[in-house]
């Protein structure tokens, strides 16, 4: 299996805040990974660093087995769409796609023509005058003219409507299907994502939360119903991620390494959502009573 | 790149040009007016004249009254000087910050540094093409200046080396244009949004500028002292064209007895009425005017010292500049 992003206890630290921490994770060759997490989470920091954008404070990250920061080289790989799709608004789609061609060696300038083309995206407009869909499709067609080999997208669809958000995303799947691009993409909301990737990463807290195939994650997850739990042991259930418990019932979701078969556990399968918030639920909120002379 | 950079910058060239040319209209004109009014005044010759050690009493006096009359007329041009010397800070503020503020400022710079320049190369490329075109920039607006404001200089006690017109002329415009666009690039590095950039730009620029002028620049060379005996006849010697530093009237012990005045007596030293001149504030036989001055030859070795200030002060902003670039995401 080849592995196109890794990150070894990774780290990025903004003053005394760390804004990503022991980051570890291996992305495999070919998969559509969803990377998510709330705001803040440091899914943008993760991408920078992936991207070469910023240096890490700690640990190692590696795309093609190189270092991306400082690699000039090693960029002509990556294709990057950073978040609100930055795109110098006084220029016009088609400036935009001969100033690629000047700003990089490998340069596809007929596939990024024919991509706006058929997207009906007029050639002669300043792309700050589009739309918001617009303008996302011009900043994928850009990057996608690079011919990357991963392609690194942040909140790609954040800012978009829900119809310019399906039609992105299926533009996006549609180019990268036959090309084998591995391509990572970040969102706040699984929803976004869920039908498109077959990979996720959950970030929280500046930490990886969970990490894996989507298949395997949905399989290896279960929720349990049953009475009120004591913290014991179960058998079959390798952790609990969480659990919330009323009187006389306990509801567990549990991360398990064989079958269940204790028969007072109602065994049911969740969704990948369910697995994703349970993960992000775990993660701390550091409180703040001190900071506001509020009682605790 | 440098396609890159002549479409991200050909607007605000043309408008700079646009700026330039209205310039050049409006002080074109007056120029050729001052240069006719100094000719008809029968200045021309007046600075050679003048300069001569055996010039005739009646050559002197006419320069002199020459020289009011077109102070007269145009001194108050010399406030336009002081406007025109902001130029180059305005090309600072509208050149020089928003070349990497505007980037971070638009998250654009996200997209130009992941293609496939490195984010040092497009920053040397970048500030190598403003920079150069900043040079042409301010060698015409030296050589513009040093041809308008120099009947001016000529009319004025202290000539080139004067506060003012020193800084409009010669090769320190393009000094301190240089050091204007640098410091706007460095401030971008730093405060990353265009407005902080350029009043950081303005404020920085004023400072180094008037503490150069006002504390290095007297010293680039030692100052010289000249003396002047206080009895003469006709208008009082001057040393035209020098840059005087300071000046009294000292006793022959070398005590100041008045700072910042000079003293005119008639030959022989004595007053109307029979009194000794200058008794009254305390003057001795024997005493004299002085200077300190900055003589006029040294005009172009304080040009080039005070250039090669801010050109190593622009290189040492952009560097840091350049260093600074590596941690912005």
């Amino acid at each position: 299996m080849d592995v196109v992003l890794e990150a070894d206890r990774l780290g990025k630290r903004y003053g005394s805040t760390w804004a990503l921490r022991d980051c570890s994770l291996h992305l495999p060759a070919g998969r559509i990974a969803a990377l998510v997490g709330p705001n803040g989470a440091g899914k943008s920091t993760l991408l920078h660093l992936a991207v070469g954008l910023l240096k890490p404070d700690a640990g190692v990250v590696r795309v093609f087995g190189r270092s991306p920061y400082g690699d000039t080289e090693g960029l002509a790989d990556i294709g990057f769409v950073a978040q609100d799709t930055p795109l110098y608004r006084d220029f016009t789609a088609a400036e935009l796609v001969i100033a690629g061609g000047k700003l990089n060696k490998r340069w596809d300038a007929a596939l990024a023509r024919q991509r706006l083309a058929q997207l009906g995206i007029p050639p002669d407009r300043p792309v700050g005058k589009l739309s918001g869909g617009q303008r996302a499709q011009v900043a994928l067609a850009l990057a996608l003219a690079k011919q990357p080999r991963l392609l690194l997208l942040d909140e790609p669809v954040a800012s978009l409507d829900p119809l310019a958000r399906r039609e992105f995303l299926q533009s996006l799947m549609g180019s990268v299907a036959d090309s084998g691009t591995t391509v990572l993409l970040s969102s706040h909301l699984l929803a976004d994502l869920e039908r498109v990737c077959d990979y996720l990463i959950v970030l929280n807290s500046a930490q990886v939360q969970l990490t894996g195939a989507v298949d395997d994650l949905v399989a290896e997850h279960r929720q349990l119903v049953g009475p009120r739990h004591d913290g014991g042991t179960i058998g079959g259930v390798a952790a609990v991620v969480r659990a919330s418990h009323t009187d006389r019932q306990s509801t567990l979701l549990v991360r398990t390494d064989g079958p269940v078969t204790d028969p007072g556990w109602t065994v049911r399968e969740v969704s990948l959502e369910d697995v994703v918030l349970a993960y992000l639920a775990d993660g701390t909120t550091q409180t703040s009573h001190s900071e506001w002379g509020v009682p605790a | 790149m440098i396609w890159l950079t002549w479409r991200q910058h050909r607007k605000q060239a043309f408008y700079t040009l646009l700026g330039l040319a209205a310039l050049a209209a409006l002080l074109v004109p007056i120029g050729l007016a001052m240069r006719n009014t100094f000719g008809d005044l029968g200045l021309t010759d007046c600075a050679s004249q003048l300069a001569r050690a055996d010039v005739a009493q009646a050559t002197r006096e006419t320069c002199e009254t020459g020289y009011r009359r077109f102070g007269d007329r145009y001194d108050s041009l010399n406030l336009v000087a002081v406007l025109l010397i902001t130029l180059p800070a305005l090309v600072g503020l509208f050149w020089g910050a928003p070349l990497v503020a505007r980037e971070v400022e638009q998250g654009t710079h996200r997209f130009v540094w992941t293609q496939g320049v490195g984010r040092t190369r497009w920053a040397l490329v970048k500030f190598g093409l403003v920079g150069a075109g900043v040079l042409v920039l301010a060698t015409v607006y030296g050589l513009g200046m040093s041809w308008w404001v120099d009947p001016l200089t000529k009319a004025a006690y202290e000539g080139r080396l004067g506060m003012i017109v020193f800084d409009l002329q010669g090769i320190v415009p393009i000094g301190y244009t240089l050091f204007a666009v640098a410091l706007g690039v460095f401030a971008g590095t730093v405060w990353k949004r265009m407005l902080p950039a350029m009043g950081i730009t303005l404020a920085g620029y004023i400072g180094v500028r008037a503490a150069v002028e006002l504390l290095a620049r007297p010293r680039y060379q030692p100052a010289r002292t000249q003396t002047f005996s206080i009895e003469g006849e006709g208008p009082p010697e001057v040393s035209r064209g020098d840059w005087v530093l300071a000046q009294g009237i000292r006793n022959p012990d070398g005590t100041v007895i008045s700072e910042g005045g000079r003293i005119q007596c008639p030959p022989g030293g004595k007053g109307p009425d029979g009194r000794v001149c200058g008794a009254e504030l305390g003057l001795e036989p024997g005493a004299y005017n002085w200077q300190l001055y900055q003589p006029a030859d040294r005009f172009w070795l304080f040009q080039g010292i005070e250039t090669g200030i801010f050109v190593a002060l622009a290189l040492l902003l952009l560097y840091i500049a350049v260093r600074r670039l590596r941690r912005i995401a």
